[in-house]
């Protein structure tokens, strides 16, 4: 049993933050900024928008691609880095705004970069179980709420941007407004706990000493996003790379024959340095980080919508999503845009 | 000693740079000789060039942070 993608939408923060805005904050030339990561632009969320607010606006806006109503919603899954509350959870505040969604399961997953692919697989076997028949999956981050701007800190803050995604994930095909739907047929993922410390934000938390935030840590930035970036782009090209070749081989293919590749916006870098390793061309390679930077567990849900409204999801189309992030979690997923008969 | 490839290699990162390679107990990060994408490619060619893999484990940028870091760290490879 298969399930479908059968529509996606994004929301995207109205404020652009260039890096000429940016650079002299962080104690470096847009040009730096530009080299090390490909990044001109991204966009942050204003004080009065939360990651929830902006991953309602992508939700309804892929009901409506898909021609979904609310109510018709089973299950909400979310993925966030920095979600409005430490508790509750954001997937809650993204059902209370959908008017007509019922009580349904609504659950965050806290996987960073990977919420794409974690919260598929979740999905799928909801719906091979028969638990659940219509699904949406988001990612939204308010990660620059967080960021420290300052030159020690210029490496990580320079990178990351907020927004949203969001896909309708149904049992059929057939209720797509539009006549799109993306199966999806494997979905891989793993962990690697030991590298936990590489990535992420460390409190509030219960590991860090008898409180879990105090002025102590604060001072020390241990409720800021930290990142050891050699170690990240190391794990992360090799095991992307890994992922890719494992998911096709099983699938018996192989990457030639990935039409377009959809992966997690770290850096222009990074997904050079994919493309070098797969063999795969740039131009097959969806790419929005120049613009948007780095959106974290949202950015895989907006290069989807990106590649949907430029016309590059044609029928027969193979993709393959790849992600990578904070655990370390990585894996990949793949998909074919399937032909729906005309009526569907 | 590193072959002479890897040699090349981080010579040829420095000349890029614009900077000297550094003596073999300094940071050739902190030299400006690798960064985090330069990395990469570097441990490829390690790979490569010193018949190791690296396990998964073994993949952290200190083990490749001096000249005489990545010397020591081949050594142990090859004897596991």
């Amino acid at each position: 049993m298969s399930c479908y993608i059968t529509g996606c939408g994004a929301a995207l923060p109205a404020r652009i933050v260039t890096n000429e805005e940016l650079a002299p904050q962080l104690g470096v030339t847009p040009e730096w900024i530009e080299a090390k990561s490909g990044i001109r632009e991204r966009r942050w969320a204003e004080a009065h928008e939360s990651a929830s607010e902006l991953a309602a606006i992508a939700v309804r806006e892929a009901l409506n691609d898909a021609g979904a109503r609310a109510g018709q919603i089973d299950y909400l899954i979310g993925g966030t880095l920095s979600p409005d509350y430490q508790v509750p959870g954001i997937a809650p505040l993204v059902q209370r705004t959908l008017a007509g969604c019922g009580n349904v399961p609504a659950v965050d997953l806290r996987v960073g970069c990977c919420a794409i692919l974690y919260s598929l697989q979740i999905a799928r076997a909801l719906i091979e179980s028969h638990a659940a028949r219509h699904i949406v999956c988001f990612g939204a981050e308010a990660q620059s709420k967080g960021l420290e701007l300052n030159e020690r800190s210029a490496e990580l803050s320079m990178l990351f941007g907020d927004g949203a995604g969001a896909v309708m994930v149904s049992h059929q095909p057939h209720n797509s407004a539009n006549d799109f739907a993306l199966r999806v047929d494997d979905v891989l993922i793993a962990t690697d706990g030991n590298f936990a410390e590489d990535l992420g934000v460390r409190a509030p938390g219960s590991g860090n000493g008898a409180r879990w935030l105090d002025t102590g840590q604060m001072e020390a930035g241990l409720h800021r996003p930290a990142m050891n970036g050699r170690s990240v782009i190391l794990h992360a090209v090799r095991k992307l790379s890994e992922a890719a070749a494992a998911i096709t081989t099983r699938n018996e293919i192989n990457c030639a024959q990935i039409d377009l590749v959809i992966p997690h916006q770290a850096n222009a870098n990074l997904l050079r340095s994919l493309s070098a390793q797969l063999r795969i061309p740039d131009e097959r390679i969806v790419s929005n980080v120049a613009r948007y930077g780095n959106t974290s567990g949202a950015s895989a849900f907006l290069a989807l919508t990106q590649a949907k409204r430029e016309g590059r999801l044609r029928p027969g189309a193979r993709i393959l999503f790849l992600a990578f992030g904070a655990g370390f979690t990585w894996g990949a997923a793949l998909g074919q845009v399937i032909n729906l008969p005309s009526g569907c | 000693m590193l072959p002479e490839t890897v040699m090349t290699y981080l010579h040829d990162a420095a000349r890029q740079s614009r900077t000297a390679l550094p003596d073999r107990n300094t940071s050739l990060f902190a030299a400006g000789v690798l960064d985090s994408f330069s990395l990469v490619d570097f441990v490829t060619l390690l790979e490569s060039e010193c018949g190791i893999r690296v396990a998964d484990a073994e993949l952290r940028p200190e083990n490749f942070d001096t000249i005489a870091r990545v010397e020591a760290f081949i050594e142990r490879a090859r004897m596991n």
